[in-house]
């Protein structure tokens, strides 16, 4: 040890401490936020109650396109998603990343060009999804030139956060900044890469991957918007503000470090599990039920550590409402992430998929885990932003024993009503046969459930108007002029320099256990930024790639022909309308299945499906096979009004199908792009117009000779006649062309990975 | 010959075992690393960010 080195030591410190920064925290930023969060969430739940109301009965849809539940459903998710959750998070990030990094952020432009950039991205959402322009992939619904606004907007909120990041006055980076590091990295990729797609039209686009890929993508995107945007950024506020709010350190930090890298390695796998018994490959359903189930064990370690920040301050719970929003949010985390993993285990999901369980189990953790993280960080804030007393302490009580309530009131419903649909579904009688053959059965069961789900989703609105009321006669005693704190810190040097020095030991083993090494990596916060996007690209290129690239994965099936353009026409209306929220197009390999609906899918079938239609959610029966099962006729009726056909059906009509022009010209841009995602459309390339019209003429012949009305080769109805009649009919094309081939057994189409 | 020509016969699965055993790695290094007791002090002092974030606070000069 020389005596040189600990001089300069001290010296540094002493020299900078000289040259104190003053600057002070932007909260403008936190406040404009803070009013987004409230408006849009107000506008998120006011839709979903609409949606719920719809279900519970078909009036609600009120017979207007706009408003039909399948129009509204997407409006929904991401307007309580993306607009209240994401607004939420800006919120409290801005708010604890200045003050963790004892910096403003590096650019009040671009902070401001991040909130009216993202409320504009939202607005627009608001005027198009309802007008049927929609990608069909869940999470992902926005339209290309919307796509492209989402990311421009958050490339410069990371510019803004990185920015602040390298010219902070705090050397180490407080784990919820990595939480929100990992967010913004991860979703910019996920984003990006699934919405890659071929525009047809300013408003008009297809994924350029097609069925089992599609849907493999689609669901890492889904389920990791899931984990990098509901999950981590959350844990970063609460990784800041809980600790605020007991006023004390987290139970423990290299838990949370543990927590955080443990989300990062295993989260990007498990997105698969949303495909269980699908056409997916089976390797990769189990690749995903795996490390879903190994999830558990670091949700709960966060949810634990959440919790047990509180030691020693229990007793403040009965008494601060704060703290009440944050431990139901947190035990709502630990609930929902318990119920994830047991719902991606393989034979659980085969009786929940399809199902309102599945509702059930996001509302629990929105609801609960983002709803009340929000409403505790907001309550919070209010009177450090609005420098004021909150108005009413009493209100905060009330909010949060109503809403609490209605979150019971609403899961418990419908966690009933996932376990009644599903074992309905799979249950056959003595003589072998389906107990309850007709679909609509197992729909009517659900209706007391769908009511009570109204209830307890009106009475978490209610909490919410008080919330907004709290929040306004806050604001109304708010200072003439808010006060601006000046902060004095110390610039980092641009030298670290080691506060507890380590002497070097001897020895280069002894060396690199010293770990020095890796501390300069955590003072490097862009490595730090680099490394992790490589370790999730790396992690997602393993399990996206190979069904890319291997031929096995998806076998060919010679009679799956391209869609004509009249069908195409017709599946682009089923996508406009989002007949997808309710109807699935996949049969799964279960005998209750097969009964039901027919032969279960293959991957081969969908290869020209851009973008996948699989669904998620069975609110009606599935689609897959169901051409040829009814004659066009039927169809007609049926669109026109479901309940002329299925008394108690709750589909909304469709009548203004049997009015509106189809229009054909626009065809051939649709069959363009799906030429250029590498749809072999042959003749089509030319005259799909044509081709459309003729095949429209023969199915209004077929509806006029059946004794329906005259005059519809002109509407929309022969395109979603079309389109319906051709689902799920190449197999069977190909049985009757093997039964008169004779004798051709190996011809059979090539078992799905899940059979 | 396409690529996915290529890649199906490109013998792809022992690269997933090889990103398996090193990711397991890593991970098994960050966890170490992490709750080395020579880091005991730093974590503490870590963990008391977000409570000193708000400590050296001197109001506005009136005339600005």
């Amino acid at each position: 040890m020389t005596l040189a080195p600990s001089a300069a030591n001290i010296a540094a410190p002493r020299a900078s401490a000289a040259t104190l920064d003053r600057f002070s925290y932007d909260d403008d930023i936190v406040r404009e936020f803070m009013w987004a969060t409230l408006i849009w969430g107000i506008v998120g739940m006011l839709v979903g109650l609409l949606i719920a109301l719809q279900l519970a009965n078909p009036i609600f849809n009120m017979n207007t396109s706009w408003l039909s539940f399948g129009r509204l459903r997407p409006l929904h998710t991401n307007a309580v998603v993306f607009a209240f959750a994401g607004n939420a998070f800006f919120c409290g990030a801005y708010y604890s990343t200045q003050r963790l990094l004892k910096a403003r952020m590096w650019s009040d432009g671009l902070s401001k060009f991040h909130f009216w950039g993202w409320q504009a991205i939202i607005l627009s959402a608001a005027l198009t999804l309802p007008f049927g322009f929609t990608q069909a992939k869940e999470y992902a619904e926005l339209e290309w030139p919307i796509d492209i606004a989402i990311t421009v907007v958050w490339v410069a909120f990371a510019v803004n956060f990185f920015g602040t990041i390298v010219k902070r006055r705090e050397r180490h980076i407080y784990v919820a900044i990595w939480f929100y590091i990992a967010s913004i990295v991860t979703v910019a990729i996920l984003h990006i890469f699934n919405n890659l797609s071929v525009p047809a039209g300013l408003f008009k686009s297809y994924s350029i991957y097609a069925g089992v890929q599609d849907a493999f993508m689609q669901w890492w995107y889904g389920h990791n918007a899931v984990a990098f945007f509901l999950t981590t950024p959350f844990l970063g506020l609460m990784y800041y503000f809980m600790p605020k709010a007991a006023e004390g350190p987290v139970f423990s930090y290299k838990l949370s470090i543990l927590h955080f890298w443990s989300l990062v390695f295993m989260y990007i796998w498990a997105g698969p599990h949303h495909l269980h018994y699908t056409a997916l490959p089976e390797w990769a359903s189990t690749v995903g039920m795996l490390f879903s189930v190994m999830l558990w064990a670091p949700s709960w370690g966060g949810m634990i550590n959440g919790l047990l920040t509180l030691r020693g301050a229990w007793h403040k719970v009965a008494t601060d409402p704060i703290l009440k929003f944050f431990v139901v949010a947190i035990t709502a985390y630990g609930m929902s992430t318990f119920e994830g993993p047991m719902l991606s285990i393989k034979s659980v999901n085969a009786l929940t998929h399809y199902t309102d369980w599945i509702i059930a189990h996001v509302h629990t953790a929105a609801l609960g885990w983002n709803g009340f993280m929000t409403f505790g960080m907001v309550y919070w804030l209010l009177p450090r932003i609005f420098q004021t007393e909150i108005y009413s302490r009493r209100a905060m009580e009330v909010h949060f024993w109503v809403a609490s309530m209605g979150i019971v009131l609403y899961v418990v419903a419908i966690y009933s009503a996932g376990v009644t649909q599903g074992l309905m579904w799979r249950a056959f009688d003595e003589t072998g046969r389906l107990a309850y053959p007709d679909f609509v059965e197992t729909v009517l069961k659900l209706l007391p459930m769908y009511w009570m789900r109204v209830v307890g989703g009106s009475m978490y609105i209610v909490g919410m108007f008080i919330f907004a009321w709290n929040i306004v006669m806050t604001w109304k005693r708010r200072p003439v002029r808010y006060e601006v704190p000046v902060i004095e810190a110390a610039p980092l040097t641009p030298v670290y320099v080691d506060p507890h020095p380590v002497v070097p030991a001897a020895g280069l083993w002894a060396r690199f256990s010293q770990v020095q090494w890796h501390r300069r990596w955590e003072r490097a916060p862009m490595l730090f930024t680099v490394l992790s996007v490589v370790a999730v690209a790396v992690k997602s290129l393993f399990e996206i790639l190979p069904t890319f690239l291997l031929k096995s994965n998806v076998p060919t099936i010679a009679s799956v022909r391209p869609y004509t353009p009249l069908e195409l026409a017709g599946r682009d209306i089923y996508i406009a309308e989002g007949c997808f929220n309710c109807h699935s197009q996949m049969v799964r390999p279960f005998r209750y299945e097969t009964e039901r609906f027919g032969e279960y899918s293959k991957p081969g079938e969908s290869v020209y499906d851009h973008p996948f239609l699989w669904g998620s959610r069975r609110i009606g029966p599935d689609l897959a096979r169901q051409g040829g099962k009814y004659p066009d006729l039927w169809h007609v009726r049926h669109f026109e009004n479901p309940r002329a056909i299925t008394a108690k059906s709750i589909m909304p009509a469709y009548a203004h199908f049997l009015t509106a022009d189809l229009n054909f010209e626009q065809i051939q841009s649709r069959v363009d792009a799906m030429v250029m995602v590498g749809v072999p459309y042959g003749e089509a390339v030319n005259s799909a117009p044509a081709m459309a019209r003729k095949q429209a003429q023969s199915i209004a012949d077929a509806i006029v000779s059946q004794g329906g009305p005259r005059g519809l080769e002109t509407k929309q109805i022969v395109a979603m006649v079309a389109y319906m009649q051709r689902l799920g009919r190449d197999i069977k094309v190909q049985n009757t062309a093997d039964a008169a081939a004779a004798k051709a057994p190996a011809a059979a189409p090539a078992p799905g990975g899940s059979n | 010959m396409k690529l996915s020509d290529i890649m199906s016969n490109a013998g792809l699965s022992f690269y997933a075992q090889v990103a398996l055993v090193i990711f397991l790695a890593v991970f098994i290094g960050i966890i170490i690393y992490t709750f080395a007791p020579s880091r005991n002090r730093e974590m503490q002092a870590a963990s008391r960010l977000p409570l000193e974030d708000d400590v050296i606070l001197i109001p506005r000069d009136p005339k600005a």
